[in-house]
């Protein structure tokens, strides 16, 4: 294992009052280098290699691969968003914001935010960056025909206007101490005002965009002009292997240099042929979800009885060979500042799940659960829990479904089903996105006017130790009455050749946070 | 009538047949593509789609007009030689299939330069040697190679000859390719992995024909006139074996072209079969009814190809 | 006549065990098949399990004996009905070239529809279960089955002694079920053999589309899919499943070749 992110006890502080964090980046980068080096237990102090071509293959990719950040939706289209666009902010190792784009960001109230861009950017087509760039990246997600993964987001922003050529201001719906968090996130990526054509980028990042090929490849090469620092690399191609096996052969046959999603099963086979494997520890997890408004899960002993029917351990290490961390049924992760300790661990206790199962009337009944590969390793999943079933006297019927069209025709429709989530870099965003009554995605139907309540209160509050006790109590209630059963969460797994350095592990998601091509330079190259 | 004009009017009846077997084909897909449901903006959307989303997302890429009119538009721009826009992409149809369909050709033609000469030897000289020991190897070969599922062959020739030995590429990308013997490393382990599983059908047909063929009537005739045993085979037992063994071979090389996703997965080739799996996912319909155009044409071709062979190899089936 | 004789036991042997497997295979299963019995994954074979662990750390044993009863059951009856339909039909359409024409365009349509559609098709509308699973293997192969069937009849159709019992003014169902039929049982004996490998593998394929047999069962194929990862250091739990399914089909059609391959044409 390489090592896990030290909780940290300062988030966005600071923020409302307005913090120029001009040169944070940077110094940030310097540290990256000697982490990632001592982390993955190659020979320190060597000085990066300019130039090479790394060569990457990532799980998935289709015809529906996108340049366009307000479409991104899989890993390849977050790595390629990466290379060749940047956001406003850009979230560090501590899943902390740092300035991009954005040279300063000031707030009052938490509700109006004034940006401040940095000078002298330049897209890839020479033009340089104005506001009116960054006010068209923000608000074309308002329009349904872009088709915006981030339109929820962006419907908070209320108004988004330029003032001159060098500020922004942003005014919300409601007042949002995470807001330069939210403008990280990878679809709030800049792009040039008025782009609607997305067959090559033209972004402001560290890689110019040469060839773009959905579904087969795209390559990005060195931009020179960048404004921040440089990346090592000279030339980065990215495509995809769906096939497990195929991408790690491909891998140690020497063909490509990075992988990701590898199988932890071969982890030792890799590291024994002097291959590195980078774990990231995320937030990110497969939960069993119970709709609470809809059959047995209308009654909380059953809903309850299913999440002590999980034998985390068993899953943790047969599933994911010890590449997770044991959960809690609730969605903060222990890296995260907000974690509540206190949190009573629910224990694997099929014993009184069947008592619970039979107080609700349900000894001997079958109950059948829905999976499908668009949940990752959901089947597995249910598969431990279904041989934990014979022992609290109920049967499972496990109904395998196709990936394709999971998450329109049964993710959230089916009584007992899966979900898969993604890290997210704060509490607000998770529980708003997945917990909350009006949530687009609240997954069990699980509706309590409290925690919406709480939700309002923490989001609007700048005191640091405020929120993190309501975001401990909301951490609590979701535990206790939620129908999510999350047992797990899960570390990203990714494996590189041997000439590849300065990988480190990132908080949110393999690959450096989809980051690498910025990090990554070649031995010999 | 003579041979040659009776020869054309035949072909020309089974283009006929065929084109209209076309247009049967792209309505059937179309209405299975009813039944599929789902939509392209359900699909591009996923776990983030949302009713105002969808709803967005539907009338940008057209998807609110009826489905028999965007068919019918889809058909009308066939007609015209223009199979349309891709509603993913946003790229022209037909530059995006052209290069994979050249690709999948390639690996096509060069798996039925490899496997069709292979097979009918092996086939006929089995027939030949019925119930000896040659026979007997290579029916259990046949059987027991194509037994193996396609992904485990094609994963461990990948484990031997590029991870273990570093002979040949794990991949196959034709950007490297620059000489006949790139070429060849290139193609080396698809080609092989895919013969394995196209042979077996063509060997078994090719051997049964012609088994049938040796032990009737006439040929026991020629054998007693005293015919030798090489003529015995390739002048009278061969040709009235052609039809079946013609079927054969076009039934195993048409699934050359669709039918090759794992090969096309595993060795990272670019070809139609990988885009219409993606089309599919995505229900980018456009994409889906050209690239089955292609599919279900090349079918025809070669099956009508084979019927044709087999006529003509058999002349009593001419009366007909 | 010793070949032929130690081909067929040896054929008969195999196929046996299959099926004896099939039937009791089950029962005789060491563990549960679901249940993760090894704290290690891939385990060699060893005294507690004699073909290793899984992935999972599941005794791969206890999942093969179960697994060969789905893939010899499912296989074998979606291989009769694709073969007994296209059979019928492809001496039908042999028999005539109005019905030819109409049965042939039928069967280019339904192979033109994409696999991938199909199944997505029939799991919407039909849900999963083994019976629409051995349908959809029976459709997916008829279209292969019905011309085979039918370039073989139209062969013999046009034969001589088929043109002598017609002129001797019999009946189409006699010709056909007489004459044609029984010269053509070689050839279609060792179709259905191919076409028996072929269902059994399709039939792992199907599981990603959700058709395929649900958890904690699995066929062979799919045991040999799940296990991919284990190839690398030559995990039993991928080879054994390989080498069932293998002996299994070997064993099958080492059976149909030798029962029907001394058999001649009759006239």
């Amino acid at each position: 294992m390489i090592g896990t992110l030290a909780p940290h006890g300062v988030a966005p502080d600071g923020m409302a009052h307005g913090i120029d964090r001009r040169g944070l980046l940077r110094v940030a980068g310097a540290g990256v280098l000697s982490a990632g080096l001592a982390g993955c237990g190659l020979p320190v102090a060597r000085t990066p290699i300019k130039g090479g071509r790394l060569r990457v293959a990532t799980a998935t990719s289709s015809t529906a691969d996108t340049l366009d950040p307000a479409k991104q939706g899989i890993a390849t289209d977050y790595c390629r968003g990466a290379m060749f666009y940047d956001g406003l902010t850009v979230i560090d190792e501590h899943s902390r914001p740092q300035m991009a784009l954005a040279e300063a960001i000031e707030t009052r109230d938490a509700r109006e935010w004034t940006i401040k861009l940095r000078p002298g950017v330049r897209f890839h087509d020479g033009t340089a960056l104005t506001a009116r760039d960054v006010v068209y990246s923000l608000r074309r997600h308002l329009d349904p025909a872009v088709g915006s993964k981030a339109r929820v987001f962006a419907q908070q922003m209320t108004e988004v206007r330029a003032i001159g050529t060098d500020q922004v201001r942003i005014t919300l719906s409601g007042p949002n101490a995470d807001l330069p968090i939210i403008l990280a996130i990878p679809h709030f990526l800049i792009v040039r005002a008025d782009t609607t054509d997305f067959r090559l980028a033209n972004g402001t990042g560290p890689f110019r965009c040469r060839e773009f090929d959905p579904g087969i490849r795209s390559v990005g090469v060195r931009n020179d002009d960048y404004w921040g620092t440089h990346a090592h690399l000279g030339e980065v191609e990215i495509f995809s292997i769906a096939d497990d096996s195929a991408r790690v052969n491909a891998l140690m046959s020497g063909d490509i240099d990075l992988i990701n999603e590898i199988n932890p099963r071969i982890i030792n086979q890799l590291k024994r042929a002097g291959f590195g494997v980078l774990e990231s520890p995320s937030g990110g997890y497969t939960d069993l979800v119970i709709r609470v408004d809809q059959g047995h899960g209308r009654h909380p002993d059953f809903v309850t009885a299913m999440k002590l029917l999980m034998n985390r351990e068993t899953m943790r290490d047969a599933i994911f060979r010890g590449y997770a961390k044991i959960a809690n049924d609730q969605p903060i992760p222990p890296s995260s500042p907000y974690f509540n300790p206190t949190v009573p661990k629910r224990p694997f206790d099929p014993e009184r799940a069947g008592f619970l199962f039979r107080k609700a009337g349900l000894a001997g009944a079958t109950i059948p659960i829905v999976t499908s590969t668009a949940a990752n390793k959901s089947d597995d999943i249910a598969v431990v829990m279904q041989d934990a079933a014979r022992h609290a006297g109920i049967k499972f019927d496990i109904r395998r479904v196709p990936a394709d069209g999971y998450w329109t025709s049964s993710w959230m429709k089916v009584p007992v089903g899966f979900g898969n989530v993604n890290a997210r870099p704060t509490p607000d965003i998770i529980f708003t996105q997945f917990f909350s009554s009006t949530a687009p995605w609240n997954e069990s139907g699980w509706k309590d006017a409290r925690f919406d309540r709480l939700l309002l209160l923490a989001r609007g509050d700048t005191d640091e130790s405020r929120r993190r006790q309501i975001y401990g109590e909301m951490q609590q209630m979701v535990h206790d009455h939620s129908g999510i059963g999350i047992p797990l969460f899960v570390s990203s797994l990714d494996a590189y050749g041997p000439k590849v350095r300065g990988l480190r592990p990132m908080p949110g998601a393999g690959l450096m946070g989809y980051r690498f091509a910025s990090h990554v330079w070649l031995d010999g190259a | 009538m003579t041979a040659s004009l009776w020869v054309t009017r035949l072909i020309a009846g089974r283009i006929a047949s065929a084109v209209f077997t076309l247009f049967l084909v792209s309505l059937a897909v179309f209405a299975v593509s009813l039944l599929m449901g789902g939509d392209a903006a359900e699909a591009i959307l996923g776990q983030s789609a949302t009713p105002e989303a969808l709803a967005g997302l539907r009338a940008s890429m057209h998807l609110d007009q009826p489905a028999p009119q965007r068919y019918l538009g889809w058909l009308i721009g066939l007609l015209h030689g223009d199979p349309g826009t891709s509603l993913v992409t946003g790229r022209p149809i037909g530059g995006m299939i052209a290069p994979r369909l050249a690709n999948s050709l390639l690996l096509a033609g060069l798996t039925a330069l490899v496997s069709v000469p292979v097979a009918l030897t092996l086939g006929i000289l089995a027939a030949v040697k019925r119930g000896g020991t040659f026979d007997r190897v290579v029916g259990i070969a046949t059987i027991g190679i194509v037994s193996v599922p396609e992904f485990l062959i094609a994963t461990v020739a990948v484990l031997i000859f590029a991870v273990t030995l570093h002979w040949l590429p794990a991949l196959s990308s034709l950007r490297d390719v620059d000489s006949i013997y790139e070429l060849l490393r290139v193609f080396a382990l698809p080609v092989m992995s895919l013969a394995c599983v196209t042979v077996a059908q063509m060997i078994r047909m090719t051997r049964a024909a012609v088994c049938d063929a040796l032990t009737s009537s006439y040929v026991e005739a020629a054998r007693l006139k005293g015919v030798p045993p090489r003529r015995l085979v390739l002048g009278h037992a061969l040709p009235n074996a052609i039809g079946p063994i013609a079927n054969a071979v076009a039934l195993s090389l048409s699934a050359l072209l669709g039918g090759v996703i794992v090969i096309e997965v595993i060795f990272n080739y670019p070809g139609v079969a990988r885009l219409m799996v993606d089309a599919v996912a995505t229900r980018d319909m456009p994409l889906v009814q050209t690239v089955a155009m292609i599919f279900s044409a090349s079918y025809l071709v070669l099956v009508t190809t084979a019927d044709i062979v087999a006529i003509l190899a058999n002349p009593r089936l001419r009366h007909q | 006549m010793r070949r032929p004789r130690i081909a067929l036991a040896v054929g008969a042997t195999l196929v046996g065990a299959a099926l004896l497997s099939a039937l009791v295979g089950p029962l005789l299963a060491p563990h549960s098949i679901g249940a993760v019995v090894d704290l290690d994954v891939f385990s060699p074979s060893s005294a507690a399990f004699p073909l290793g662990t899984d992935y999972l750390g599941r005794d791969v044993l206890s999942r093969v004996l179960t697994a060969t009863r789905y893939t010899v059951f499912i296989s074998f009856v979606a291989t009769m009905i694709a073969a007994s339909v296209g059979i019928f039909f492809g001496l039908a359409a042999a028999s005539g070239s109005w019905l030819d024409m109409v049965l042939s365009r039928l069967f280019d349509i339904v192979i033109a529809i994409p696999s991938l559609m199909f199944g997505l098709v029939v799991i919407t509308s039909l849900g999963a279960s083994i019976p629409v699973l051995i349908g959809t293997l029976a459709v997916v192969y008829t279209p292969g089955a019905f011309r085979t069937a039918r370039a073989l009849a139209l062969n013999v159709a046009a034969l001589d002694f088929i043109t002598v019992a017609r002129s001797r003014g019999e009946g189409l169902s006699y010709i056909v079920l007489r004459e044609i039929l029984p010269n053509l049982i070689g050839p279609l004996a060792a179709d259905f053999g191919l076409r028996f490998v072929f269902v059994a593998l399709l039939l792992s394929g199907l599981s990603f589309l959700g058709l395929g047999v649900q958890p904690p069962y699995a066929d062979l194929g799919a045991l040999v899919r799940e296990n991919i990862a284990g190839l690398g250091f030559g995990a039993p739990a991928v080879l054994f499943p390989a080498l069932a399914l293998a002996s299994l089909t070997v064993g099958l059609n080492l059976t149909i070749d030798t029962l029907t391959g001394g058999r001649k044409a009759t006239r």
